[in-house]
């Protein structure tokens, strides 16, 4: 039974999230995103809707991992294998999937497991892929992601880290990719995640209810109308919905192009600096956002604004803190790094060149 | 049984090369791996890396670091500048034919018999454990698959086979399950891997390198786990804007093309493996001069470290250093950079002995920091200023609790203080674990069966609920009834009736109820900004254990939940900051609210075991009903007693003084709890507290 789902476009507000969503939708390399916020603001229905935005991905029609048939450092052995003897990998294009991933799953179903009965009965051993096999290449959706038990989290660590899920357990030892984009959601009042994987989330948004009156208005009449007619609403958003599917795959197109110039480089590198955050994982982010950004508006040059709207989806959740300190940031030195970036570092690089910009800075 | 074994033929043999086949095909993808020399930075990390390539004998690093800082892409590039060596071809365990004391059995039995072994070269790999990895894999298992086929019984080797002189690579190692570390440890101690289990009894060599990366914010590694890698490292983020660009400019080449990002650096890593090679063939001429022999005893002497690995570990990695320079003599300063990667983990230290308690050298075996700082002084520049800037702050830690105590506290109208939280007081001190091994013989932490399939075999059952399958078990039975089955392409034919279940067992996280007195009383002498100190020492404590916490405070005429059953320790903090004082003390229904909570999280979860804590003076002066308050307290105190799941602990916050009630103390005793002063109210202790109060519960159950 296929689910109706609520149109992307027809989402009220929530800007950020559906920013968060569509630049990963755009650049799976943005390793996810993880939406905090309380309950009922459209987390779930965000996450579900953009499913039917996903593009298409070029896979090997038989695989199971649905591998990529033009890399082969991704790919799973089965089809390294057919590839070094010589054989033609089929392929097809599929849509890229959205994985489920429910807070009860037990270990054996996410990293995968023999099936012991048929195994013992027939002396066969097949290994049964788990969740991490299906989500490869795809989007890995934990809802409620902080009620998530402690050891899948550290399975789930172990395989994000590296894209491929090792299985030793129960007689099995097995090896696939799993290269998948981790989109979580949380309400914090209910516990916050583990330092180690909020920092495997690309980017991170808090959200809150609207307070505008009018737009609460039309979030409920546009629910109500998705509750009894799912059609006529999917119908009267196609259009946009039609819209953002093409932005996106333009804007996948033209990824590949989009330069970076070093004086963005180090102004990505300062805010980093600046912010205090946690190892180097904040700066490829962050310059990955703002390249998928500039891709988004049809740039090919990232440009200072395509990094001021990159900041706060990569370093919400960065920021060093203490511990029992609630996640925040401190927006006032932010905006002193971006506004105020005299670029007077001594450093002893090759690619100096004295970087100053006068560019007008009006809001962050 | 004995039916059973002439059903099984029992034959041990080695695991040949269709198993050693079956793995190859399907584990290893050969995964595009950034190189070596391409990582910026992390000069001290690469450098231990680069030693133990060159020497093998140098027992492994452990990395440990804030997330994102290239550790575990580091170690994995360092797989390609391994070196080669020989072994016995077709052997699982990669026999050394010229170390005959390591030789596996199958490998004996066939030198003894006068045959020839062919050998061939192999790059030293590195073995992935994965920390869901559970323990059959980890050791070795009964291979079913044969015993059903063949009705052979035969031993399917594991990482531990798979590992012998080889590289066994943990990332998260401190998340690992504490009986796969167990196992670890016990292999790597003997260098053996001795199986008994599931009806297999086997050994064969396991020596192993261990390398792995943790981060210390999830908690830290068992000091004997940590002592059993050769060196350690910390790591944390490059500060430097020009390299930080260059490190995002290099991630982003390989990431958009990794095969030509791997060409154009091929050649770095060649003159790299080169000159490892070189050092290598130079190393067993790199000579020690007895002068500077007597220095590393004297380093590790000063280091307070535990037995010699740390001498043998740092001559090794002196002469490695030297012959990493080109050099055949070692010189004081290999020695002194050996001893930074060397001594990093196997430091001792301890808190300066407060001066009121003068058994605590007794307790704590362990030296203060001075020596540790004067070897420092000797060795490094750095590493002195650092430890000059760490001294003042620890001495100075008692100064400023007065302080900030004195500070912070905000005086609210209705006669309510809000008081600041206290230092907590030796936080590191609790998240070393040191102590925890020594009482390990009676176990760490409660262990409860589990449900999930992580965690210990113990035994099987019949009930199926979990199809968590047991082998042995099943086969055992299944092999009553062989002879009146079919048997269709099988040896052994089993039907559902046969099949037995694993029962599993795990440690878990506790479920701590901090009850809080907040009475007026409780502001006197800054009482409560001390205790705040001592509640968040424990909730950071939790934190890493991954405990459950709660907490209630009682003040006026109510107790109140304020923070229900949460892992949320940030909740926790902010409540505690929050947390007003005044009022009188209502202490029996501040125990009846504990009561209610406990009961409620038992009925959720009867595995898990509220620990109350109590922190109070005892002085109840407000009763629910109409008894006296002091009566109705014990009562209620009675039937918290009765419920033998709860286990209590009282913190007498009254001052020592001329007129002492010791109401606390009677209600410990009520309670049956373990009850500490204020003054013992060191977090220090009072975490010991809480650890021994778990450990003899441990004990009582397995009694």
């Amino acid at each position: 039974m296929k689910r109706k789902t609520y149109p992307f476009a027809a989402i009220v507000g929530q800007e950020e999230m559906k920013r968060g969503l569509l630049l990963n939708a755009i650049n799976p390399k943005l390793s996810g995103i993880l939406i905090r916020g309380e309950k009922g603001t459209a987390k779930s229905t965000a996450v579900r809707a953009l499913a039917e935005l996903l593009p298409e991905i070029e896979v090997v029609a038989d695989c199971f991992y649905g591998c990529d048939p033009d890399d082969i450092t991704t790919m799973c052995l089965n089809c390294r294998e057919r590839l070094a003897k010589g054989e033609k990998l089929p392929r097809t294009r599929r849509k890229m999937r959205v994985v489920d991933l429910p807070v009860s799953a037990t270990e054996d179903r996410v990293v995968g497991t023999l099936d012991l009965e048929q195994a013992i009965k027939k002396g066969e051993k097949r290994f049964e892929p788990g969740v991490l096999a299906q989500a490869n290449r795809g989007i890995l959706y934990v809802d409620e992601v902080n009620l998530l038990d402690d050891h899948i989290v550290d399975v789930l660590l172990d395989s994000a880290a590296m894209g491929v899920n090792t299985v030793e357990r129960e007689g099995v030892s097995f090896t696939h990719p799993a290269n998948f984009i981790l989109v979580g959601t949380m309400n914090p009042e209910e516990g916050e995640l583990r330092p180690q994987l909020l920092d495997r989330f690309g980017f991170s948004v808090n959200i809150s209810g609207i307070l505008d009156p009018e737009l609460r208005v039309e979030v409920v009449k546009r629910r109500a109308l998705f509750e009894e007619d799912p059609e006529s609403l999917a119908a009267l958003w196609e259009t946009e919905q039609d819209k953002l599917r093409q932005q996106i795959s333009a804007a996948k197109a033209l990824l590949p192009k989009v330069q970076i110039s070093d004086e963005m480089l180090f102004l990505i590198a300062s805010i980093a600096i600046e912010m205090e955050v946690d190892g180097h994982r904040a700066d490829l982010i962050m310059m990955k956002a703002a390249k998928t950004v500039a891709a988004f508006n049809g740039k090919e040059e990232v440009t200072e604004e395509d990094i001021r709207q990159s900041v706060d989806l990569t370093l919400l959740h960065r920021m060093r803190r203490k511990p029992f300190q609630d996640l925040s940031m401190d927006r006032k030195k932010l905006q002193e790094v971006l506004g105020g970036q005299q670029h007077s570092h001594s450093h002893t690089h090759t690619h100096t060149d004295v970087h100053s910009h006068t560019h007008a800075h009006a809001h962050l | 049984m004995r039916q059973a074994a002439t059903f099984l033929r029992v034959q041990e043999t080695m695991a040949q090369n269709e198993v050693a086949d079956w793995g190859a095909k399907m584990g290893g993808i050969r995964r595009a791996v950034y190189p070596f020399s391409a990582i910026i930075g992390q000069e001290k990390m690469k450098k231990g890396l680069i030693l133990n390539a060159i020497n093998l004998r140098l027992g492994g690093i452990l990395i440990r670091g804030e997330k994102g800082t290239a550790k575990s892409t580091a170690v994995r590039a360092l797989a390609t500048l391994l070196p080669e060596i020989e072994g016995v071809k077709g052997c699982p365990y990669y026999c050394d034919l010229k170390n005959s004391a390591q030789l596996c059995d199958s490998c004996r039995i066939r030198l003894e018999a006068g045959e020839k072994l062919a050998t061939i070269s192999q790059r030293v790999s590195v073995i992935d454990l994965p920390i869901s990895a559970t323990e059959d894999r980890v050791v070795g298992n009964l291979d079913f698959e044969h015993a059903i086929k063949y009705g052979i019984r035969r031993f399917e080797p594991g990482i531990l086979a798979k590992a012998n002189r080889r590289i066994i690579y943990v990332d998260e190692v401190n998340l690992l399950d504490d009986h796969i570390v167990d196992v670890l440890l016990d292999a790597a101690a003997t260098g053996l891997n001795v199986v008994e289990r599931e009806s297999i009894s086997y050994i064969h060599p396991a020596e192993f390198i261990l390398v792995g990366t943790m981060n210390p914010e999830e908690g830290d590694l068992r000091p004997q786990l940590m002592d059993r890698f050769g060196l350690c490292v910390e790591v944390e983020g490059v500060k430097d804007p020009g390299q930080r660009v260059e490190i995002v400019k290099r991630r982003e080449a390989f990431d958009a093309d990794p095969l030509g990002f791997i060409n154009q650096w091929a050649g770095e890593e060649q003159v790299l493996r080169d000159r490892i090679t070189a050092a290598r063939q130079l190393l067993p001429r790199v000579y020690v001069s007895p002068e500077l022999l007597a220095l590393i005893a004297k380093l590790s002497l000063e280091a307070f470290v535990a037995g010699h690995r740390a001498d043998i570990i740092m001559e090794a990695g002196a002469r490695t250093i030297a012959s990493w320079h080109g050099r055949t003599e070692v010189v004081e300063e290999d020695i002194y950079e050996a001893a930074d990667l060397v001594l990093f983990h196997r430091v001792r230290q301890a808190p300066p002995p407060p001066p009121e308690e003068p058994e605590s050298p007794e307790e704590e075996p362990e030296k203060t920091e001075t020596p540790e700082e004067e070897e420092k002084e000797d060795s490094k520049e750095e590493s002195q200023a650092e430890s000059e800037s760490e001294q003042p702050s620890s001495a100075q830690a008692g100064s400023e609790l007065e302080e900030q105590e004195g500070g912070k506290d905000e005086q609210s109208e209705n006669g309510e203080t809000v008081f600041a939280v206290g230092q907590p007081f030796q936080v590191k001190r609790i998240t070393h674990n040191r102590d925890r091994i020594l009482r390990k013989g009676s176990g760490r932490r409660s262990r409860t069966n589990t449900a999930s399939k992580v965690g210990r075999y113990i035994r099987s059952t019949m009930q199926r609920k979990n199809n968590d399958l047991a082998f042995d078990a099943t086969l055992r039975v299944a092999a009553l009834y062989q002879i009146y089955r079919k048997h269709e392409k099988v040896a052994i034919t089993i039907e559902t009736s046969d099949i037995r279940e694993k029962v599993r067992e795990k440690r878990i996280g506790n479920f701590l109820l901090f009850v809080v007195d907040a009475s007026g009383s409780m502001g006197a002498q800054q009482r409560m900004s001390a205790t705040k100190g001592a509640i968040l020492s424990l909730l950071l404590d939790a934190y890493q254990k991954r405990d459950r916490i709660g907490m209630i405070a009682f003040k006026g005429n109510t107790a109140e939940l304020l923070l229900p059953p949460t892992n949320s320790v940030e909740m926790a903090h902010k409540l505690l900051e929050e947390l007003p004082t005044g009022g009188k003390t209502p202490l029996s229904a501040g125990l009846a609210k504990a009561y209610e909570v406990a009961k409620a999280q038992l009925l959720k979860d009867p595995n898990v075991s509220p620990l109350l804590i109590i922190i109070s003076d005892g002085k109840g002066n407000v009763s629910i009903g109409s008894e006296k308050p002091a009566k109705e307290a014990r009562r209620i105190g009675e039937i918290i007693m009765e419920e033998a799941r709860i286990k209590s602990i009282v913190i007498d916050v009254e001052k020592e003084g001329l007129l002492t009630f010791g109401l606390a103390r009677e209600l410990a005793n009520t309670l049956e709890a373990e009850y500490y002063k204020i003054d013992e109210l060191k977090a220090d202790t009072l975490v010991q507290a809480v650890r021994r109060n778990r450990d003899d519960r441990v004990s009582g159950l397995l009694a």
